[in-house]
């Protein structure tokens, strides 16, 4: 895994960003990050990120709302939705606009990391 | 150009014709939507087996587990549907609705809501009896019964019911925020939990009471006090619904609150209703399948009894429930000094019977002698009303009491004895249980890692070749306890460390399995032999030789924390919807979208149409490169191989017809033609070389022309290949085979799925086929399914060379499966057939066995 990806990590909580920059850093990951739904969507437009990592709950904006519009923004762009938020409904949403994948929080760091690259697979990275 | 190709040319020209790398696209588009079809296949098939294990085990889930596997599963299901429409050109959309309707069942059952009585907010004492339970909860219920029933006198008041609790969580719309902090709570995390339970308790402690609960509260105080003439001061005492489906009650881990003026009614209210997100009980709830949601709880409202000597008595002893005595602890003043060990106090025994004469008494080691002290005459009152409501209630009780200043007993609450030593759970340490002497240990030492008594065979595990040895129900002996050995925990008896701590990983899971284990008991290797027959006493830390009845008739049977219990039905619930497989056989009218009644179903079709598509692609659109090529192989059976993806070494030509097995790089093909091929068939054994034996030997020569498509395949042998993966459909004899494989950097790209069903044979000897092969495979970690003559044998998430090892193992499996069929129905013969099958593996896997390349390396790549 010599690669360095460019992530967008948005997530209403400071604690788990800043966690989640840390070690992804350490696995080739390089992120920024967003606690709401319209920083990361700038974030978006700037066209840096190749993969976006997004939580379900944001304080702007719903993240299914939010993933909408990412994907409607750039449809080629691989979401990650990844949440503490457990819902068959919310999942089947996500999928349906166009997620390349639904976590569950509390996720192992090996796990989380071959489920993006994955992802950037998927979107043909 | 064949005619064979002339003809497919032919039968495709109504299509516009693509070009080269046209097709080279398409193909690409076609083969990345197959990869992530099936990465989801590998997520939902292992996420299905995640959940039945959870049945199985008999382990701790909570809602948080049922509701995470359930939506994962739906969103690996989902993907697959659609990664299989987009690959089949828009064919199997009627996929959707099937999925729609299942997933909507599921979804529904994960929702489902207790069924609460609507009713009253509030029902006063002499309202209540055992039924009112749901209304009131299982203590304020069984003190109505007391009141009601059985005209004992127990304070006057009133309780704010289940219908209420619910009313103030609905006003303010608290359950749906408390559910959602719940989620995401890491158990294992106790300062995380400590803080989602005070957040929790201050949402509900801080939020405001309908006003028409707070009325009804206020209205029902003022009644109570016109009752007894005065403002008396209260008690709050919760009772809590919803957890006692069990039996199981959660003494003293809600509050209770004496002494409430009535200004301080709705506040303290709220506090014991906020108790109900004590951190002690959301863990106890998550251990024993209670859902959070489903725990209503009910609130007494009690006048205070001025004591003047108060206490517990029980109907028998609380360790001896057979003891022909009552125990009666008393002290002076309230009765909640007693329970929880402040004043000074003294216990008595009593009859239980007329005249319920004081056995023994004195004073408590550690409170000191009490001022106040009970009367011979108010002890028999004490002991005659407590095995009263033994009998009332059929089980020994263990009763709160008071005397008030008129010297009426007052009965505070009464519950069953058993219940509370449920929850403390302490078993006595077994070796002292024990009343005839023991003979002297073998070993003695160490620490209590996991408690309880087994007996079995020594087997010591020094390597994980050991470990794949490792025998049912023996002796788990090593040197240090890896977290790895885990794995085969469910299989040990008992477990004896020469190292380690009770903190360690595979500590905890013994206590999990409730499996026996003494760690840091030093020369336990050099001191026990292989085979030995050993008891294991871990509560008194010793082992000893041969089995030990005494110790072994004291053993506790291995717990289920979960059965039966509220989230243990729910999940059972939404497997019905999930786990069963209707759809078995590809050949059958009823393969097909609407016969799909399961998730399982969904993913068994998608996968089996995906590998379809796959198979066909190259004969479909007409493209050689993709087209199936004979393998050059000097066997009497032929072998067919599509390759995907760089199966094929560098500079081999694509269109070409043939293809040597020199030119396929394909890891996991070769580490299965290795198994195949490594161990010359000799053809049927000599014991049946007529009749049946040479019918299957004939099959596989008989060959076949069309290789186009997989649905005619008849005799056909496919390997479908990347330079990571292999899919392997084989018809040998009347054998049914589909072997796939992927290996991969990713650990959730890496497995082996191995299917097989037999015909060719009468029932009884399918049934007896799959079972020879099932105990052969689980010597080598497959997690395997047999239904009827089929049977499924998975891995998955190991390392590369893990798997190689195990596919060879399979490709041997394969092509001498077919010898197994002659020699079934001897005993004898099947015996030396097995033992002959261990000794060729193991020869594979010597070294010096092996003077071919093999051509096994890791890949380099994540395909």
């Amino acid at each position: 895994m010599e690669h360095t990806y460019r992530i967008l990590l948005v997530d209403d909580e400071p604690d788990f960003l800043e966690m989640m920059t840390k070690r992804l850093g350490r696995r080739g990951f390089q992120s920024k990050t967003a606690t709401t739904c319209a920083a990361g969507f700038t974030i978006v437009e700037s066209g840096w990120p190749q993969l976006v990592v997004l939580d379900v709950m944001l304080p702007d904006q719903d993240g299914i709302e939010c993933l909408k519009r990412i994907k409607g923004h750039n449809p080629r762009l691989p979401v990650v939705m990844l949440t503490g938020h457990a819902s068959m409904q919310a999942g089947l949403k996500g999928m349906e606009y166009g997620a390349n994948d639904y976590c569950l929080k509390p996720i192992e760091l090996d796990e989380l990391v071959e489920k993006l690259l994955i992802a950037l697979r998927e979107a043909g990275g | 150009m064949s005619t064979l190709w002339q003809q497919l040319a032919l039968f495709f020209s109504r299509r516009p014709r693509l070009t080269p790398a046209e097709l080279q696209a398409l193909f690409r588009d076609h083969y990345r939507s197959f990869q992530s079809l099936l990465t989801a296949n590998n997520n939902a098939l292992e996420l299905m087996a995640e959940m039945e294990q959870a049945l199985a085990a008999g382990r701790s889930f909570g809602m948080s587990f049922v509701r995470g596997h359930a939506t994962a599963l739906t969103v690996n299901v989902y993907k697959m549907v659609q990664q299989l429409i987009k690959l089949a050109g828009g064919r199997y959309h009627e996929l959707q609705p099937a999925f729609t309707a299942i997933s909507r069942e599921i979804e529904q059952i994960l929702g489902r809501e207790r069924e609460l009585p609507a009713g009253h907010y509030i029902l006063a004492m002499d309202e209540i009896a055992k039924e009112s339970v749901d209304q009131v909860g299982e203590k304020m219920a069984n003190l109505g019964e007391v009141r009601n029933r059985l005209g004992l006198t127990t304070p006057d008041g009133f309780v704010i019911t289940a219908a209420a609790v619910r009313h103030f969580l609905e006003a303010n719309r608290l359950q749906a925020e408390i559910n959602r902090r719940l989620r995401a709570l890491d158990l294992d995390n106790l300062e995380q939990l400590y803080t989602v339970s005070a957040a929790i308790q201050k949402l509900i402690s801080t939020a405001t009471l309908p006003a028409d609960l707070d009325a009804a509260i206020t209205a029902a105080y003022r009644q109570l006090a016109a009752n007894s003439g005065g403002e008396p001061l209260v008690a709050l005492r919760s009772s809590a619904l919803g957890e006692d489906s069990m039996n199981v009650s959660f003494a003293g881990q809600y509050r209770t609150q004496l002494n409430v003026a009535p200004e301080f009614l709705q506040e303290t209210y709220r506090e014991i209703v906020a108790g109900t997100y004590k951190s002690q009980a959301i863990i106890y709830r998550e251990q024993r399948g209670f859902r959070h949601q489903d725990v209503s709880m009910c609130v007494g409202c009690l006048t205070m009894v001025r004591a003047t000597i108060s206490g517990v008595a029980y109907s028998r002893a609380p360790d001896d429930p057979r003891s022909p005595w009552v125990v009666i602890e008393a002290a002076p003043g309230l009765a909640s000094q007693v329970v929880d060990g402040r004043a000074g106090s003294e216990v008595l025994q009593a009859g239980r019977e007329a005249p319920w004469g004081i056995l023994t008494r004195q004073s408590s080691p550690h409170t000191g002698t009490p001022t106040t002290s009970l009367t011979p005459e108010q002890a028999a009152e004490v002991a005659r009303t407590a095995v009263r409501l033994e009998e009332h209630f059929g089980t020994p009780q263990d009763v709160e009491w008071s005397f008030d200043q008129d010297n009426t007993l007052v009965i505070l609450q009464s519950r069953p004895i058993g219940q509370q030593h449920a929850v403390a759970g302490e078993p006595p340490p077994v070796a002292a249980a024990a009343d005839s002497p023991l003979p002297a240990p073998l070993l003695a030492g160490g620490v209590t890692a996991s408690r309880g008594v087994a007996c079995g065979t020594v087997f010591k595990v020094r390597n994980s070749l050991d470990l794949l040895q490792f025998p049912k129900d023996a002796v788990l002996v090593i040197e240090t306890p890896y977290p790895d050995w885990a794995t085969i925990l469910n299989r040990a008896a008992a477990v004896v460390s020469e190292t380690g701590q009770v903190a360690a990983h595979l500590a905890t899971v013994a206590r999990e399995f409730g499996v026996p284990a003494i760690f840091g008991l030093g020369r336990a290797s050099a001191t026990l032999e292989n085979g030995q027959l050993i008891t294991v006493d871990a509560t008194g830390r010793r082992v000893y030789d041969g089995r030990v009845e005494e110790l072994l008739a004291l053993a506790a049977p291995r717990p289920d924390l979960m059965a039966d219990s509220p989230v243990y039905r729910l999940l059972q619930d939404a497997l019905a919807h999930i786990s069963p497989l209707h759809l078995t056989d590809p050949a059958s009218p009823f393969f097909r979208p609407s016969a799909c009644k399961t998730l399982h179903d969904i993913t068994r079709f998608c996968h089996e149409k995906a590998v379809d598509e796959m198979f066909a692609f190259g004969e479909r659109a007409g493209y050689a490169n993709k087209a199936a090529k004979q393998l050059v192989v000097d066997a009497p059976s032929q072998w067919w191989v599509i390759d995907l993806d760089g199966g094929f070494r560098e500079g081999f030509d694509p269109a070409a017809r043939f293809v040597g097995i020199d030119d396929i790089v394909s890891v996991p093909m070769r580490a299965i033609w290795h198994g195949m091929t490594a161990v010359p068939w000799e053809g049927p054994p000599p014991v049946s070389l007529s009749g049946f034996g040479s019918i299957i030997f004939q099959s596989t020569r008989n060959p076949q022309l069309d290789p186009a498509v997989r649905s005619a395949m008849g005799g056909r042998n496919y390997f479908l290949i990347s330079k990571n993966y292999c899919n392997l459909s084989v018809r040998l004899g009347y054998h049914f085979a589909m072997l796939e494989a992927s290996l991969s950097e990713l650990l959730t790209e890496s497995y082996i799925s191995f299917r097989f069903q037999g015909g060719a044979a009468d029932e009884q000897r399918r049934h007896q086929r799959v079972r020879i092969m099932k105990t052969f495979l689980e010597q080598f970690d497959f997690r395997i399914e047999v239904k009827g003559d089929a049977l499924t044998a998975r891995l998955e998430k190991y390392p590369a060379d893990f798997l190689m090892e195990r596919l060879t193992v399979l490709g041997y499996l394969l092509i001498h499966t077919r010898q197994m069929d002659m020699v079934m129905g001897d005993p004898a013969a099947v015996e030396r057939f097995m033992c002959k099958i261990h000794t060729e593996i193991e020869e594979i896997f010597n070294p010096e066995a092996k003077e071919e390349s093999g051509g096994t390396h890791l890949p380099d790549t994540a395909g």
